[in-house]
């Protein structure tokens, strides 16, 4: 009894305060000064066509590796709370496969499909980031499930983890390794200018950021693929 | 008059949507459940995509491959979750005559 | 106007994902009020960001260079918002392997069985 009313209170009281935000909302009819700025800026000097990304990966690119450092801290995390409690030899392994119940064929025909698709699509959000929507976490979304749908369609899927973990360490050391040449080379930390900017709208143009969105990919895609690895029994 | 027909397809679209949620929420269990919310809301998707299409016609193509990718993926990720959740064995509802696959792994020799 | 109606239909998902989590007592649907927690946070976030009239602010053969300031979103609300769907979906994970080991030990989802560490 005292639990709901304290329930009702909590809730009634954020109510009014969502309300009064509600309430006093106005539109915005131009841009504020930052804002503008950034719009001004992206095309100008680090020629990339998605403002977002080039926000992400120069402008605000520290945040984007603190990000990358949560993301890392997760699968460690979620590794060792779902791991076994001994580490498995390998015909241990073998034998859960074996007994894995094997998946029907409309998911197969499916995965047969759809895999290579998803597979094309990914590197294709990944490596258009700075000309239209799209960027690194969001290809390396796309990856992981790429990943998910082989592992429900093939039970006996094996992936390979030390590959995947070393891949994931390389690509994080790469893109702090490329922070600092941008301290080295040009303006600051995890600048784009090391590399020429190149003419706009072109693939390969905007200086680092499509490295850094295909580095940001790899991890992404990595980590999540680990982590939906470690869900299985 | 072609926005005209593109707003009722939306229109229909967020209908069926609507009626996947209520299904989802009203069925008595987990396999009639699976089975309003997929073809109510892949239905719901196709109608939605189609009455864009009335709007921008330049965009027919790409707004074609959508509907295609929705309509492999949505039915083969309804098909595995029912399959997982057959084999461990959720209760189904109680008036629920046929049970087909658990009688083909019968004849088929007791389980997979 | 439109941005009124996402900002109210975000801060009606925060306030139903907060009542599930405090009344409900299964764990996978407490994990699923966390997650609609977050996701109307950031649907508050991305509209607090729309200017009127304006459009996304991708500079493609459609918006020029020299025009764009005054015809564009706010960038800014979008690149913290892509942060944070990365994270709380990270964050979901690590509460649904919780889950699994909770309901390894008791043999049941209910929250009502974990009574050690109450006071």
């Amino acid at each position: 009894m005292i639990r709901r009313l304290s329930v009702a209170v909590a809730i009634a009281a954020f109510g009014l305060v969502f309300l009064s935000l509600a309430v006093g909302y106005t539109e915005q009819v131009s841009l504020r000064p930052l804002a503008e700025s950034y719009v001004r800026l992206v095309p100008q000097e680090l020629g990339a066509q998605n403002v977002i990304t080039g926000i992400l990966l120069t402008f605000r690119a520290f945040d984007t590796l603190g990000e990358v450092a949560v993301l890392f801290m997760v699968a460690a995390s979620v590794g060792l709370v779902l791991g076994p409690t001994q580490p498995l030899s390998a015909e241990a392994r073998e034998e859960v496969a074996v007994k894995a119940r094997p998946s029907s064929e409309i998911v197969r025909s499916g995965a047969e499909i759809l895999a290579p698709l998803i597979a094309i699509f990914a590197a294709y959000i990944i490596m258009n980031g700075h000309l239209s929507a799209g960027g690194g976490f969001q290809g390396g979304a796309v990856i992981a499930s790429g990943v998910l749908l082989m592992l429900l369609a093939y039970p006996r899927y094996r992936l390979a983890l030390d590959f995947l973990s070393i891949t994931e360490s390389v690509a994080g050391v790469l893109f702090v390794l490329a922070g600092v040449a941008g301290l080295i080379f040009a303006g600051g930390f995890l600048d784009n200018r090391i590399l020429p900017i190149g003419q706009f709208g072109a693939l390969f143009s905007a200086g680092a950021i499509p490295v850094l969105s295909m580095l940001l990919g790899i991890k992404v895609g990595c980590e999540l693929s680990v982590i939906l690895d470690s869900f299985r029994p | 008059m072609m926005e005209l027909i593109g707003s009722i397809l939306v229109l229909l679209g967020a209908i069926f949507h609507f009626s996947a949620g209520l299904g989802m929420l009203r069925m008595p269990d987990a396999y009639t459940r699976m089975q309003a919310g997929t073809k109510a809301s892949t239905l719901g998707n196709t109608l939605v995509l189609a009455g864009l299409v009335f709007y921008h016609p330049a965009w027919g193509m790409k707004l074609l491959i959508i509907v295609y990718f929705v309509l492999m993926t949505n039915p083969v990720s309804s098909h595995a979750l029912a399959r997982a959740a057959h084999s461990i064995r959720l209760p189904m509802a109680g008036d629920t005559g046929i049970d087909a696959l658990r009688d083909r792994e019968q004849k088929s020799g007791g389980g997979t | 106007m439109i941005s009124s109606i996402v900002l109210t239909t975000g801060l009606l998902l925060v306030l139903v994902g907060l009542w599930g989590l405090l009344t409900q007592r299964n764990i996978l649907r407490i994990t699923i009020g966390f997650s609609l927690m977050g996701t109307g946070t950031h649907i508050v976030i991305v509209a607090i960001g729309y200017v009127r009239n304006g459009t996304a602010p991708i500079i493609d053969r459609s918006l020029d260079m020299a025009g764009a300031a005054s015809r564009v979103v706010d960038p800014i609300p979008a690149a913290l918002v892509v942060t944070a769907i990365v994270i709380g979906m990270a964050v979901t994970a690590v509460m649904l392997a919780f889950a699994i080991r909770l309901y390894d030990s008791k043999r049941t989802l209910s929250i009502d069985a974990f009574t050690e560490s109450k006071w």
